[in-house]
């Protein structure tokens, strides 16, 4: 007796489609992965698509307008597992890094000026779990092919998936690189959740931290640290908050006031 | 009798757009190509940021041309800081721009484009039929990624190109291997040329066409350059490129924005081969003086057959490339020389020709605006589709056959979504 195949979704909203293009990009598993799974929908991919009941749906992006929140919440009803894929629908994204900061109205102005846009009415990007219930978060900028593929074998047979926990400076011991802290280079590592296999450090670059926040980070003891080395506090803030956005958005808050208030 | 066609979804593209046709009786009132895309503000965003920290940010635009957002940051960018980056670093970019072309080509033109013209919803369903010609896409396709993951570190948005050069070149091995497999997989380009030329191309949609495109740097064939040609044989520098871009008429309608000289115009892989055709070399060339000719100047449909060609010719150059990469040694990173002025840089994406300008002031990012080639390509794209749904109505089609006659004309573009988003600002302000 076969199994019927599960019935897979692949959603994208406000970011840059990476994700599912990194879906795209596991060239040797693309055929496999269509043959083993009913993929129902696929916009990116394919144009017969069937919007109904998903044993699991993958959606990458963040949520920035009021159809996408309509949408969203339509899949999640319909669907039995919610995957984030991407830094986009875990933490909002890099159009997410000034949430705590508000002047979103005003930015708008800047780019739209005073014309009503007559698609859907727009406000700051959030992640995905700001709106709904989100099963299993991936995070990446963009995604890793090994990790996607990881998931999905084990959320297809209805299990749950080992996921990294750990800061990049993990893997940055693992590849024997040298701390860049150390050297007094900027390296977001310690905040930065792994998975990328320290791919900046080792091509002597400091980390970005394009992978959002890692588990029980210490924003305040980085924050101090790279004080200590002598940069300034609006630099700091801005490379933590690059793609840390929902993730770091309270943490800085909290950091920020009393500390910058006794200057 | 007023109806509307739609297309809700446009499936097979980068980003959340549709079409839509307002009918009046018979007669097509008007087609629109819709963003639903959400806004992101990323150039506001920036503002304030020190170049290396937009370097991170500003590729994130789009994930298929990344490395193209890349470099047109890097260039600008290096303009306004005063910076002329090493030989190598300069070679080496141009080596991963090749990669970038062979994986956006192939992805687009088998994956997203080719399946309209065989009848099939997607590349996977046409498999059982097609089986060789996917799986030669999909080791183009890899092998265009490769290139992009050994240059700039990651297959979509790696951090190793940098201001004033590379966090770390390509060794010499991993140099080898691009080039060996590179000769290696020219027969396979060479395959699709002939496929794509095979294609039949519906003509619903032809009309003449302007054309516009970087100069070469070198006046060679290439994806970067300082000057802009149109087909009507002018020659504008890209620090002007708000005349060609953004003269654009106050308008509330959503079909109507402003024009180059009165027309609307076409970047990408078409644009390129008709200002540039005559510089290719090798088989590339021989496949465009074979299949190059006048329907090309007035379909859009051609820049399948277009992006075929470049994907030849981008195979065909790559071991030259690595070999001028792998000649040189390690360059030292090369630093600004001021920390206020402001600089245009110019690419060719695969989609069509991409502006990164910057203005900074103390070392800040002051102002950044970016015109995206799918926001260039939108004027046309709608002519286009509105002849299409013309005569294609008039000759009596049902309205799936339009819907799908339409999807073509779009998908052709090779339009970008994600990038274009802002574009929505065009037809408003």
């Amino acid at each position: 007796m076969t199994r019927p195949s599960p019935k897979i979704g692949v959603y994208g909203f406000t970011g840059c489609a990476g994700d599912q293009l990194m879906i795209l990009n596991c060239e040797d598993q693309l055929v496999d992965l269509f043959g083993a799974t009913e993929i129902r929908s696929f916009v990116m991919a394919k144009s017969d698509n069937h919007e109904g009941e998903l044993d699991v749906a993958f959606v990458e992006g963040s949520i920035s307008t009021e159809e996408q929140l309509k949408k969203v919440k339509e899949i999640r009803e319909r669907s039995k597992v919610l995957v984030a894929i991407g830094t986009c629908a875990c933490w909002g994204g890099p159009q997410a890094m000034k949430l705590e900061e508000g002047g979103y109205e005003e930015r708008y102005k800047k780019v739209y000026g005073n014309a009503k846009i007559a698609v859907s009415k727009a406000f700051e990007a959030q992640p995905v779990d700001a709106f709904v219930k989100v099963d299993l978060k991936i995070p990446g900028c963009p995604i890793d092919k090994a990790e996607f593929l990881k998931v999905v074998t084990k959320v297809v047979a209805g299990r749950h998936p080992y996921l990294n926990k750990s800061p990049v400076c993990l893997e940055c011991k693992w590849k024997e690189n040298t701390c860049m802290l150390n050297e007094g280079r900027f390296c977001a590592g310690p905040l930065t959740k792994c998975g990328c296999g320290a791919i900046c450090p080792s091509h002597n670059i400091p980390c970005v931290g394009c992978w959002g926040p890692t588990d029980d980070l210490n924003v305040s003891a980085e924050y101090k640290l790279l004080k200590e080395k002598g940069y300034k506090p609006e630099e700091i803030m801005t490379k933590i908050k690059k793609f840390g956005g929902a993730g770091v958005a309270k943490l800085v808050k909290d950091l920020e006031k009393p500390k910058e208030a006794k200057k | 009798m007023s109806r509307e066609l739609n297309v809700e979804a446009l499936a097979r593209v980068e980003g959340d757009g549709g079409i839509t046709v307002t009918l009046d009786g018979k007669k097509v009132k008007s087609v629109t190509l819709d963003v639903h895309e959400g806004p992101r503000l990323i150039e506001q965003l920036v503002r304030g940021m020190t170049p290396a920290d937009d370097l991170n940010v500003i590729p994130r635009i789009c994930a298929i041309c990344t490395l193209s957002h890349r470099y047109a940051a890097l260039r600008g960018l290096e303009k306004a800081l005063g910076i002329t980056p090493p030989e190598k670093t300069q070679l080496t970019r141009e080596l991963m721009m090749l990669g970038e072309n062979v994986e956006s080509n192939s992805l687009h033109t088998f994956l997203l484009a080719l399946p309209d013209f065989l009848g099939y919803p997607s590349a996977v369903a046409m498999l059982n039929d097609y089986g060789d010609d996917v799986k030669r896409a999909l080791r183009l396709k890899k092998f265009g990624n490769h290139v992009m993951e050994v240059t700039s570190g990651r297959i979509v948005h790696g951090e190793n190109p940098i201001i004033g050069g590379f966090g770390k070149y390509p060794s010499r091995k991993q140099l080898d291997e691009i080039r060996v497999k590179a000769q290696e997989l020219v027969p396979d380009a060479v395959r699709d040329v002939e496929l794509f030329a095979s294609l039949e191309y519906p003509a619903y949609s032809e009309a003449p066409m302007v054309f516009m495109s970087v100069n070469g740097l070198k006046k060679k064939y290439g994806f970067a350059g300082d000057s802009i040609l149109i087909s009507n044989g002018k020659e504008v520098s890209c620090e002007d490129y708000k005349k060609l871009t953004n003269e654009r008429v106050v308008s509330h309608s959503f079909a109507k924005r402003s024009l180059y000289a009165d027309k609307p115009f076409t970047v990408g892989a078409n644009a390129r081969m008709v200002n540039m055709g005559k510089r290719l070399d090798g088989q590339a060339a021989d496949m465009f003086k074979e299949h190059f000719n006048d329907r090309w100047l007035t379909n859009p449909l051609y820049n399948n057959l277009a992006q075929a060609i470049e994907m030849l010719w981008s195979l065909e150059h790559l071991p030259e490339a690595c070999e001028a990469v792998a000649a040189m040694d390690d360059p030292k990173i090369a630093q600004p020389t001021r920390l206020t002025g402001s600089g245009t840089g110019a690419v060719e994406a695969p989609r069509g020709t991409l502006y990164h300008h910057y203005e900074i002031k103390d070392g800040l990012i002051d102002v950044a605006d970016i015109i995206t080639p799918t926001a260039q390509n939108l004027d046309d794209i709608e002519r286009h589709m509105k002849l299409t749904a013309e005569k294609m109505l008039a000759e009596g089609k049902s309205d799936p056959e339009v819907r799908l006659g339409l999807e073509m004309v779009a998908r052709a573009y090779d339009p970008c979504i994600s990038c274009a988003t802002h574009l929505v600002r065009l037809k408003r302000v």
